[in-house]
C-alpha cells in the first residue's frame, strides 16, 4: 500500500455544509474531534501463520473430540482484542503474539444440582510442561451429552471456583483429641490413620453382629449425584443403614407419583409439548434439572408451545410465562380437580368427550375400583358420590366420578385458591387447548410444602391421565424409571464374590419408624429427633420392637445436615452427645456447620475430582454421565502411574497440588478391604477387594468396566472403539464423559411381552407358560425362580404388554393397597370442599391454609423456591456464585399488605412461626422486607436457601503453615448461643471484614488474588431452617415447609440475621404431628411396609418386612 | 489540486465529527467545539434551536438526554454493525472472518476493541473513522504530491463506500434519525446520511477528473 497511509498528521480547516467541502475554515481540527480506535501495526503480520480460526463459525463450536487430548487454544484476555488477526500467534520470534495454551480437555458432569449436565475439565498442559503446577483452568459443556447439549448454568461454570476455593479442605481433619464437638478444634490427620480409626469402630459394631448391630453405622446422603453405589454401602456391611435427604427435598410429589404408577417421580418430554404447565419455579428457572429442562422448554415455546407457571410468586419463570397463576399454598388440589371436574363433565367444541376414553379406559385400573362394591359404599357414606353405581363398566365409572369431582367448581376454586376466575378459566382453556400434548414437572414446591402435599401430586396428575397425557407420548409426561440408568453400584463383577450381597435381616426404625409405614423415603429429618426420644423408643421396645438408643458411626456423605434441616439446633444437641452418636465422619469437598460437630472432615471430590455414573429422567431417553477427576486422567494420560492403582485419585491430586482430596468409590473399596474387614472375617471384604487380585481394593477400571456392561449398547459400542483394550467400557466413558444408551422413548407400556415357544420374556426375565397366569382383571401373573408370584404385563386389547409399574400394571386412581394400610378415604384424588370437612381430613390439608390467618399480620411462608444461582448448601465455596446471589433473598410481602403494617422496603421484619397442628411458637428470624406486587395478598416468600453461618472465620491446624479459613466467600461470622432449650444467632461480622482478617490464609493465590474486591457482605438471609420445626407429614413423611408465621416490624436491637428458637417447643411440634395425625402400624399389621414399594435402599429380607406387634 | 487540499481537509473533519459521535457518547468538550464554530453547528439545525440547551448546562444534557439517546439507539434498540445487516441470519461477525476486518488487515489497520468499546470493527462509527484515516492519509499523499497514491486511495475510498457504507448505513440512519429522540443525534444521523451520500458523488468525480481509467482499475 501506499507510503502515505500511516501518516497521522492533520489539517487544521474545513469548509461549510450543504456542499460539505467549500467554504470558510473550521475552528476544530478532525484529530480532535475523532475517537482515535484504529492504530497501525505495520511490523506485525496481520494474519500469522497459525491453524487458528480467527472466530468459530458458529457460537456452538466446540474441539472435536478426536482432539481433546491436546487442544490448542488462545489466550481469552488476548482474544477481545481481535485474535491472531492482530497479533500473531505468540512464539519466541514474536514475544507480543497471542499466548496460545494447550489443554486436555476430560469429560465429567456437573456435581452441583441433581440435573448432571456434561462438563469438560480443561486442564492446562502448557503450565504444566514448562514445569508450572497441574491445574484446571476452567469447566466448559460437554457437547457430547445428550441431556445438556453443551450447555450449563452458572452453577456448572462455578466448578472452577468451587476447585480452587481459598478455604477449600486440604486434608483430612480430625476433632482435636480431649475437645468437645462444636469446640472447633481441629489436627491434621492422614486418610491412612483416620481410616484405621473409623474403620476399626465399624470393624467392632458389625463383629457383634446382632439386630442393633445391623442398625448402628448410618450413612446419611445428601443429593447423591450417582445411581447406586451409595446404596451398597452399607448394603455390603449387611446392614439397614441407609438415609437419604429426599424427605426434605422432593418425597411429597414422589408419594403422589408412587400411589399413581408405583414411580418414583414423571419425567416429561418437554421439547414435544404445546403447553408447558410448571407448579413452582422448578424447572424453567431453578430447580429439578433446570438448565436441561429450560432448554427443552424454549425448544418447545419456539415451536409455540405455551407456558403456564402456577405459583404464589412470579418467580423468573412465571413472568415471562403466558399466564402466571398464583396459587394459595398447599390449595392446588382443588384446581386440579376443577379441571377433572370440567373435563369429566363438558365437551369440547366438536360435541365429542373431553376424556380421552381410550388411554383411561385400557391404563387406568377404573375396573378394580368398580369391582370393590364395599368400597364404593364407603365412598357414599364419605359423601364423596351419591350412591353405589348399579353396574361395573366404564361408562358408569366416567359417570361416577363425573359426579363425584361436580363440586369442585370455579366459585369453589376461586375461593379456596383465591386465584381470579378469569385466570383460572384461561388456564382451563389452554389445557384443553393442548390436547395430550401437555407437559408437567410436579415436584417441590406445593408437594414438599405441605402436609398433604403428595395429595397435591396425586391430584394434579387426575386431569393429565383424562386427556391421555400419561401415555408417557410425545410431548406428554412419562415416568422416571423408563428413562433412567442405575449401574454406578453394578460392578460386584469386578469384585471377589462376584455377586450382589444378599438380602439383609434387620428393620431400622430410625430410618423408617412405626409411625411412618408409607413415608416416600427414610425419615431422616427427624434422625436427631428420634435419637433423643426415649419415650418414643421405651413404647416401641415393649411392643416387641429394637430399637437402636444410639449410632456407632453417622457419616454424613456430602450433607449438610445441620443447617437444611428443620430443627437445626436439634440436630446440634444431637450431634454433641457421644452416646447418642459415638463417631461422625463427614464425606465432604467443602467446609460446612455439620462439619463443625463432626469428629472427621474427609475431603473428597467436587465434579472435576471423582467419578460416578449418574443420569437423570431429564427427556425420553436414557443417558449417562461419567464423572471423571481430571487432573487424574491427564496424569495418566501423560504416563503418570500410581504407587497404588487403588487410590490414582488421592495421589494424583496431591501430586497436582489440589490437596489431599480423594473419591468415595476408592475410599469405600480401600477402608472395607483393609480396615472394616481386613482378614474377611465379616463377610463384608469380597464385596470390595479386586477379583484380579483379592490382595487389594478394587480399581477404578475394575469396577467400572463391571458395571458397563450391564448396558449393552454401551459394550458394544466400547469394544468396537478400545479393540484392544482390558478395559474398554471405563476407557471409553473416561474419553467421552457420556453416553446415550437409549433415545426416543415413547409409551414404552406398550412393549409386547414376548413369547418365544413355551416361554415369556418380560423385562429381559424368561419364564415358562406353566409359571404364568392371568387374572380376571387381565394382569399377567407369574411366579420366579423362589415360587413367588408377581405381575409381569398385562393384556390391553387382547396384546400382552408390559404395563406400569404398578401391581395392577395400570395407572391406579384408585389405589387399593393405600386403603389397605390404613388410608381408605384418600385412596381416590380427593380434597376437602368445605370448613368441617377440612378439619376432617386434615392429613391433606396445609398448615398454612387461609383458614389458619387470624390476625392482621398472619401470614402463609412460602419457603422452598430455590435461588437459581444457589445449590442449597454447596455453593458457598464458590466465589463467583455468592457474589451473583447477594441481596437476593429478601422477604417478599404483596404491597398492599406492607403498606397496611407500615413496612417500606429495606426494613428489617420479624417474622415468627408458629405451628397449627400443636398450636407451639417455634421462634422467629430477622430478615428484609421487599414489598412487591410479585407475591400474592397474605402470603410471604423467603427462600429457605440463604443464611449460611460459621462460628470461626479460620481454625489453627497445628503443623499448618497458615490458619485454615472457613466458607470466607460464603458465611459471615455470628454468635451462637443454646442451652438445651432455646437457641440464638447473631451476626458479628460479614464476609469483606473476615476475608480481609485471613489474607494470608487464602489457598490457591493465583487464582483467588481477587479476592479482596469482595464487596458483598453476606448478610442476605437469616438461618430460618433452625426456627422451622420438623412437619413429618403423616403419611408421605416428608418434612413440610411452608410456615404460618406473623410478621411485624423489628425491634430496635434486632439485626437482619438473628434468630430466636425455642427447640423445646419444636420437639413438640413434631410430636403433635407425629401423635395426633399418624396411624402407625399395630397388632393387626404383619409388615413393616408394602413390599412393592422401592425403598427402603437396601434389599431387605423377607425376614426384615415382618412385624409382629404386642 | 489546491482546491482539493482544503476539500479533503473537510473530509477529514467531517468524517472525524460523526464517527465520534456514533462510536461513544458525546462529552462537553465534544459539544463545546461544535458549538464555537458556527459552520459546524449549521449542520445540526434543530440542536442549535432546541430550547432545552437554554434552560439545561451540557453536563445535564448530557446526563439525562444524549446519553439515553445513544444507549437507546447504538446499545439497546438499534443494531449499528454492517454485518447484522448484511449477513442472511443478522449474526455480528464479531472475528476476523469479518470482510471489514480483512479489509483493514490488509491496508495494516487496526481496530483497538477496547477503545472503542464495541464488540465488533464493522460498528458504523469505526467504518466512519476508517474514512477518516483514509482521508487523512490522502492528504498526506496530496502534500507530496503521490499521484499514484492519491488515486489508489480515491479508489479504496469509492470502494468502501460502495461496498460497505453504503450498502447498510442508509438504512441504519433512517432509523436512527427516526428513533432519536434528542436533536443532537436526529441531525447526527442526518448529516451522516447526507455527507456519505455526497461524499460518494464527489470521490467518483475526484476518481474521473485525475485517475485515468488504467489507474482505477489496478
Amino acid at each position: 500500500m501506499t507510503k502515505s497511509m500511516n501518516n497521522n498528521e492533520q489539517p487544521t480547516f474545513v469548509e461549510s455544509r450543504r456542499t460539505f467541502l467549500k467554504g470558510t475554515a473550521y475552528s476544530v481540527a478532525g484529530a480532535t474531534l475523532a475517537a482515535g480506535v484504529f492504530k497501525t501495526v505495520a511490523d506485525t503480520p496481520a494474519v500469522a501463520d497459525s491453524k487458528f480460526t480467527p472466530t468459530p463459525k458458529t457460537l456452538s463450536f466446540y474441539p472435536p473430540l478426536e482432539e481433546w487430548d491436546s487442544f490448542t487454544e488462545l489466550d481469552g484476555n488476548d482474544w477481545k482484542r481481535g485474535g491472531t488477526g492482530r497479533n500473531g500467534v505468540q512464539s519466541a520470534d514474536n514475544p507480543d503474539g497471542i499466548q496460545a495454551t494447550e489443554y486436555m480437555l476430560v469429560p465429567t458432569s456437573c456435581s452441583n444440582c441433581e440435573a448432571s449436565c456434561g462438563l469438560t475439565a480443561w486442564v492446562d498442559l502448557s503450565t504444566y510442561k514448562a514445569g508450572g503446577q497441574l491445574a484446571v483452568r476452567k469447566y466448559m459443556g460437554n457437547p457430547l451429552h445428550a441431556g445438556s447439549r453443551g450447555r450449563n448454568c452458572a452453577k456448572g461454570y462455578a466448578t472452577q471456583s468451587q476447585m480452587y476455593d481459598p478455604d477449600r479442605i486440604p486434608f483430612p481433619l480430625m476433632r482435636a483429641p480431649g475437645s468437645k464437638r462444636g469446640e472447633g478444634k481441629w489436627v491434621r490427620t492422614t486418610w491412612d490413620e483416620a481410616m484405621a480409626k473409623i474403620g476399626k469402630k465399624m470393624h467392632d459394631t458389625l463383629k457383634v453382629g446382632d439386630e442393633i448391630s445391623k442398625k448402628s453405622i448410618m450413612y446419611h446422603v445428601g443429593r447423591p449425584n450417582e445411581n447406586g453405589f451409595g446404596h451398597r454401602v452399607p448394603h455390603s456391611m449387611g446392614l439397614d443403614g441407609y438415609d437419604s435427604h429426599t424427605n426434605i427435598c422432593s418425597a411429597g410429589a414422589r408419594q403422589g407419583t408412587i400411589q399413581w404408577s408405583n414411580d418414583d417421580r414423571n419425567s416429561p418430554d418437554w421439547s414435544n409439548a404445546k403447553l408447558i404447565f410448571l407448579q413452582s419455579s422448578h424447572a424453567a428457572d431453578a430447580g429439578h434439572y433446570f438448565q436441561q429442562a429450560a432448554g427443552r422448554i424454549a425448544d418447545a415455546r419456539k415451536k409455540g408451545a405455551k407456558l403456564v407457571v402456577m405459583d404464589p410468586r412470579l418467580s423468573n419463570s412465571a413472568g415471562m410465562a403466558d399466564l402466571w397463576v398464583p396459587c394459595w399454598p398447599g390449595t392446588e388440589t382443588a384446581l386440579y380437580l376443577y379441571l377433572a371436574n370440567r373435563i369429566l363433565n363438558e365437551t369440547g367444541i366438536d360435541g365429542k368427550s373431553l376424556v380421552n376414553h381410550e388411554f383411561v379406559k385400557n391404563w387406568v385400573n377404573w375396573d378394580r375400583l368398580m369391582k370393590d362394591r364395599e368400597y364404593l359404599a364407603y365412598l357414599v357414606e364419605k359423601k364423596y358420590i351419591k350412591s353405589v353405581p348399579a353396574g361395573d363398566s366404564y361408562e358408569e365409572f366416567i359417570t361416577m366420578i363425573g359426579e363425584m369431582y361436580s363440586p369442585y367448581t370455579l366459585d369453589f376454586v376461586a375461593e379456596e385458591c383465591r386465584i381470579e376466575k378469569r385466570i383460572v378459566e384461561k388456564l382451563y382453556d389452554m389445557f384443553i387447548d393442548a390436547g395430550a400434548r401437555v407437559a408437567t414437572y410436579i415436584w417441590r414446591a406445593g408437594p414438599i410444602g405441605h402436609k398433604g402435599g403428595w395429595m397435591i401430586a396425586r391430584s394434579a396428575f387426575l386431569p393429565f391421565v383424562l386427556r391421555g397425557a400419561m401415555a408417557g407420548d410425545k410431548g406428554g409426561v412419562g415416568l422416571h424409571h423408563w428413562h433412567v440408568i442405575s449401574v454406578n453400584g453394578k460392578g460386584d463383577k469386578a469384585a471377589q464374590a462376584g455377586e450382589r450381597p444378599p438380602k439383609v435381616d434387620v428393620w431400622n426404625e430410625i430410618a423408617w419408624p412405626p409411625e411412618y409405614p408409607l413415608s416416600s423415603y427414610e425419615m431422616s429429618h427427624i434422625m436427631p429427633h428420634l435419637l433423643m426420644d426415649d419415650e418414643w423408643r421405651k413404647k416401641w421396645n415393649s411392643k416387641g420392637l429394637n430399637v437402636p438408643e444410639k449410632l456407632a458411626v453417622w457419616i454424613p456423605r456430602m450433607y449438610n445436615p445441620v443447617w437444611i434441616n428443620p430443627d437445626g439446633f436439634r440436630w446440634i444437641e444431637a450431634l454433641k452427645r457421644e452416646d447418642k452418636i459415638e463417631m461422625s465422619f463427614n464425606l465432604s469437598p467443602t467446609w460446612s456447620e455439620t462439619n463443625w460437630y463432626c469428629d472427621f472432615i474427609l475431603p473428597v471430590g467436587l465434579a472435576g475430582e471423582r467419578h460416578d455414573q449418574h443420569s437423570e429422567a431429564t427427556q425420553p431417553s436414557r443417558w449417562l454421565s461419567f464423572r471423571n477427576p481430571a487432573l487424574r486422567v491427564a496424569l495418566e494420560k501423560m504416563g503418570w502411574k500410581p504407587k497404588d492403582p487403588t487410590r490414582a485419585t488421592l495421589e494424583a491430586h496431591i501430586k497436582a497440588g489440589l490437596g489431599e482430596v480423594w473419591e468415595e468409590v476408592e475410599f469405600w473399596a480401600n477402608i472395607m478391604t483393609h480396615y472394616v474387614d481386613p482378614d474377611g472375617s465379616l463377610g463384608v471384604r469380597k464385596y470390595w477387594a479386586s477379583k484380579e487380585d483379592p490382595t487389594r481394593a478394587v480399581t477404578i477400571p475394575e469396577w467400572y468396566q463391571a458395571a458397563f456392561d450391564k448396558l449393552p449398547n454401551l459394550k458394544k459400542a466400547a469394544k468396537a472403539a478400545y479393540p484392544d483394550s482390558k478395559y474398554p467400557n471405563y476407557e471409553m466413558m473416561r474419553d467421552r464423559g457420556t453416553w446415550l444408551e437409549e433415545d426416543n422413548i415413547f409409551k414404552p407400556q406398550e412393549r409386547p411381552i414376548k413369547k418365544v415357544g413355551d416361554t415369556y420374556i418380560s423385562h429381559g426375565h424368561e419364564y415358562h407358560k406353566n409359571d404364568v397366569r392371568k387374572d380376571e382383571f387381565g394382569v399377567i401373573l407369574a411366579k420366579d425362580s423362589h415360587g413367588k408370584e408377581k405381575a409381569i404385563g398385562v393384556e390391553v386389547d387382547g396384546e400382552l404388554m408390559q404395563g406400569f409399574h404398578t401391581l395392577t400394571k395400570k395407572l391406579d386412581f384408585y389405589c387399593e393397597w393405600f386403603k389397605e394400610w390404613k388410608w381408605p378415604e384418600y385412596a381416590i384424588p380427593i380434597y376437602p370442599t368445605n370448613k368441617e370437612d377440612r378439619k376432617k381430613m386434615t392429613h391433606i390439608v396445609t398448615q398454612v391454609h387461609h383458614d389458619f390467618m387470624v390476625k392482621e399480620n398472619d401470614f402463609a411462608l412460602n419457603t422452598v423456591f430455590r435461588l437459581p444461582y444457589n445449590i442449597h448448601t454447596r455453593s458457598v465455596n464458590s466465589k463467583h456464585l455468592m457474589e451473583i446471589s447477594q441481596n437476593h433473598n429478601p422477604v417478599w410481602v404483596y404491597t398492599e399488605d406492607a403498606k397496611r403494617l407500615g413496612i417500606k422496603r429495606g426494613d428489617a421484619v420479624k417474622v415468627t412461626i408458629s405451628d397449627t397442628v400443636s398450636g407451639l411458637e417455634s421462634g422467629y428470624f430477622i430478615a428484609m422486607a421487599v414489598p412487591t406486587e410479585g407475591t400474592m395478598p397474605g402470603v410471604l416468600a423467603c427462600s429457605h436457601h440463604a443464611g449460611r453461618w460459621k462460628l470461626k472465620n479460620a481454625v489453627d491446624i497445628p503443623g499448618f503453615e497458615h490458619k485454615l479459613g472457613i466458607m470466607g466467600v460464603g458465611a459471615p461470622l455470628y454468635e451462637m448461643t443454646m442451652d438445651g432449650k432455646e437457641g440464638t444467632l447473631k451476626p458479628t461480622q460479614g464476609i469483606i471484614d473476615g476475608m480481609n482478617e485471613n489474607k494470608d490464609s487464602w489457598q490457591f493465590k493465583e487464582y483467588n488474588k481477587d479476592l479482596d474486591n469482595i464487596w458483598w457482605d453476606g448478610l442476605s438471609g437469616s438461618w430460618q431452617n433452625a426456627v422451622a420445626a420438623s412437619h413429618p407429614d403423616p403419611i408421605a413423611g416428608n418434612h413440610a415447609w411452608h410456615q404460618k408465621v406473623s410478621m411485624e416490624l423489628a425491634g430496635k436491637d434486632d439485626q437482619i440475621g438473628d434468630i430466636y428458637v425455642n427447640y423445646d417447643n419444636n420437639m413438640k411440634v413434631y410430636q403433635a404431628w407425629r401423635d395426633k395425625l399418624t396411624r402407625p402400624l399395630d397388632s393387626t399389621d404383619t409388615l413393616r411396609r408394602p413390599k412393592h414399594i422401592k425403598r427402603p435402599a437396601v434389599p431387605l429380607s423377607d425376614k426384615a418386612y415382618s412385624v409382629n406387634l404386642i | 489540486m489546491n482546491m482539493m487540499k482544503q476539500e479533503i481537509e473537510n473530509r477529514i473533519a467531517i468524517y472525524a465529527l460523526i464517527s465520534r459521535l456514533m462510536l461513544v457518547e458525546v462529552d462537553e468538550a465534544f459539544l463545546e467545539n461544535i458549538e464555537k464554530d458556527e459552520t459546524l453547528l449549521s449542520f445540526f439545525p434543530n440542536y442549535r434551536d432546541w430550547n432545552k440547551r437554554k434552560e439545561l448546562s451540557n453536563s445535564e444534557l448530557i446526563e439525562q438526554y444524549y446519553n439515553v439517546d445513544f444507549t437507546n439507539l447504538f446499545l439497546m434498540h438499534l443494531v449499528p454493525y454492517e454485518s447484522f445487516y448484511t449477513r442472511d441470519d443478522q449474526m455480528i461477525e464479531s472475528g476476523g472472518d469479518n470482510p471489514v476486518v480483512e479489509l483493514y488487515n490488509d491496508l495494516d489497520f487496526r481496530v483497538e476493541l477496547d477503545t472503542a468499546r464495541v464488540v465488533s470493527a464493522d460498528h458504523i462509527g469505526v467504518e466512519l473513522e476508517f474514512m477518516y484515516m483514509l482521508c487523512t492519509a490522502l492528504q498526506k499523499a496530496l502534500e507530496v504530491d503521490d499521484r499514484e497514491g492519491i488515486c489508489e486511495l480515491l479508489e479504496v475510498q469509492r470502494a468502501f463506500l460502495k461496498e460497505h457504507l453504503l450498502e447498510w448505513t442508509p438504512l441504519f440512519l433512517i432509523n436512527a434519525k427516526r428513533e432519536s429522540r434528542t436533536p443532537l443525534y436526529h441531525d447526527g444521523s442526518e448529516l451522516a446520511l447526507e455527507f456519505l451520500l455526497s461524499d460518494f458523488e464527489y470521490v467518483n468525480e475526484k476518481l474521473a477528473q485525475h485517475c485515468a481509467a488504467p489507474s482505477v482499475e489496478q
